[in-house]
């Protein structure tokens, strides 16, 4: 009975995603000391919300994200989603990595697929489905293609279809434009916007480039280099569609890097 | 353009082959042909045996008692050492039990086992089919569990994130990820059988490709020898042909690269 007041009492409305003071620390291989990755992280993303992580090169957010994926379990505090607490991966969260993690075996429909197939969705099912995402992100035709014969721009649209196709509350994703050139990183944060704006999910999306943050961010949280500590937040009230040499978004952006020191 | 690259790539080995030969008649013509029998006479001895009665046993046969040792051999290998390979690489505890005694395995050649094997199984089949057993078996778990060991972490994550448990991310994404190396020791496995299988028909057979050499030298005939060698050769690249073609059907996003 108790716990199940506390449970109700700990589901803040609207909150979706929470991070209640979560540090992570790794041993490092060979020697007798601890690396501090994560301190004392506290963060709330609200439903539906387009929730930005910006920082440097090392600054925990990459394992600030594993942690709430489920993949990495966080030395101290707790990640709760829905104010239960997470214990491990879930279909409930859909995650596109960097580095894309396509299945080269499989085709882009097979692997758009995949979260379907995981949990036992008959084949054509999952295939219409799946054809349906790849529409949305823009590679009709190219169902039947595999990954190798893809370029970066197009694999990540995969990823995305693909995280979208397991119909998850939420979508991680963990710099997925960081590989790209310039132009198609412009294009794809456009299109990325775009879809979200058709599909809402609560977006937790990390990154180490400011003006991609603004561009994409409902809300901006900053955190500094090792340990990783949550620095600061920006609101981003730059209605849509947002524009990269727009006077507010120079604004902005100007006061988000003298801020927080961070060189493009 | 592209005809004359299929051209090209039929041109270019028939040439190296052919200036091969070409040099191997050259070199025959200035020594005996007890040291160095010509082409011509190692393919009309070839011919000859085509007909001939070779130890009881025709050339096809010979060919055929070979063959199936090295298959016998080589699906074994592949039966059980792909999926010991592969769960060795995927599980910590069992590679942790296997690795040990692997590694000190390993370095053993084949041919070192000929006379354990003989003392075990006898001078019969049972031992030949041994000997190429472990040269292949060797290759298989080797190559299947550093290709698993190799898989990018990261395809297990997404797999992870996806929600798939243990045996959906070994079966669904380990497995098929490290096909390619899987692949590359199938193929090793089966030309090691095949060196093998020589090795150990050397040692007191009475059929087998490796007879026909160890006939060649009894029968103090050079061009017996040269025929049998040039057989292993050519049913050797056959055999892994073969595998190749077999890859390209199993592995089609492979294909697309090249």
């Amino acid at each position: 009975m108790l716990q199940d007041n506390q449970n109700q009492d700990a589901r803040t409305p609207g909150i979706k995603i929470e991070c209640d003071n979560i540090s992570k620390a790794f041993h490092v291989p060979g020697q007798d000391r601890l690396l501090h990755v994560l301190d004392r992280v506290s963060l709330q993303v609200y439903e539906n919300e387009f929730l930005v992580i910006l920082g440097p090169g090392q600054s925990g957010k990459t394992v600030l994200l594993n942690c709430i994926a489920g993949l990495i379990e966080p030395s101290a505090g707790e990640t709760r989603i829905n104010g239960r607490p997470i214990t491990g991966p879930g279909p409930d969260r859909g995650m596109v990595f960097q580095r894309y993690a396509l299945f080269p075996w499989k085709t882009v429909e097979h692997n758009v697929a995949f979260g379907l197939a995981v949990r036992g969705v008959p084949l054509k099912e999952r295939l219409a489905k799946a054809r349906h995402y790849i529409k949305m992100v823009g590679l009709e035709g190219f169902e039947r293609a595999y990954p190798a014969q893809l370029s970066g721009g197009m694999k990540q649209r995969v990823s995305i279809a693909r995280a979208y196709a397991n119909d998850p509350d939420i979508l991680l994703m963990d710099e997925p434009f960081g590989a790209l050139d310039a132009q198609t990183r412009y294009a794809m944060e456009q299109e990325l916007r775009t879809i979200w704006e058709k599909e809402r999910r609560t977006v937790l999306f990390v990154t180490n480039n400011i003006e991609e943050a603004i561009y994409l961010g409902d809300r901006v949280v900053v955190m500094s280099a090792l340990p990783g500590r949550v620095k600061t937040e920006y609101a981003i009230d730059i209605p849509a569609p947002r524009n990269y040499t727009d006077p507010a978004f120079l604004a902005l952006r100007k006061k988000v890097s003298d801020d927080t020191e961070l060189v493009l | 353009m592209i005809l004359s690259k299929r051209g090209a790539s039929l041109i270019a080995p028939a040439a190296s082959i052919g200036v091969f030969i070409l040099l191997w008649g050259i070199i025959s013509l200035n020594v005996s042909a007890e040291f160095l029998p010509s082409p011509l006479a190692v393919v009309k001895e070839a011919l000859r045996l085509l007909h001939a009665n070779i130890g009881g046993t025709s050339l096809w046969g010979h060919i055929g008692w070979s063959l199936r040792r090295v298959l016998i051999a080589f699906f074994l290998a592949i039966l059980l050492g792909l999926p010991l390979g592969l769960y060795m690489g995927w599980n910590r505890v069992c590679e942790k039990i296997v690795s040990p005694i692997f590694e000190v395995l390993r370095p053993i050649p084949p041919i070192a086992w000929i006379p354990i094997a003989i003392l075990w199984l006898g001078v019969a089949e049972g031992s030949k089919i041994f000997i190429c057993f472990v040269g292949a078996f060797v290759i298989m778990i080797l190559n299947a569990y550093t290709g698993m060991r190799y898989v990018d972490p990261l395809l297990i994550d997404a797999a992870k994130s996806f929600g798939a448990n243990r045996t959906q991310q070994f079966f669904n994404v380990a497995v098929p990820a490290c096909m390619p190396s899987i692949f590359a020791g199938v193929q090793n496995a089966l030309s090691m059988a095949w060196m093998c299988v020589l090795a150990a028909e050397m040692v007191g057979a009475r059929q087998g490709v490796g007879f026909i050499i160890i006939q060649g030298m009894d029968l103090n005939k050079p061009a017996m020898i040269l025929v049998g060698m040039v057989l292993i050769g050519i049913i050797g690249s056959l055999l892994a042909a073969t595998l190749r073609q077999a890859e390209k059907l199993l592995c089609p996003w492979r294909r697309e690269l090249v």
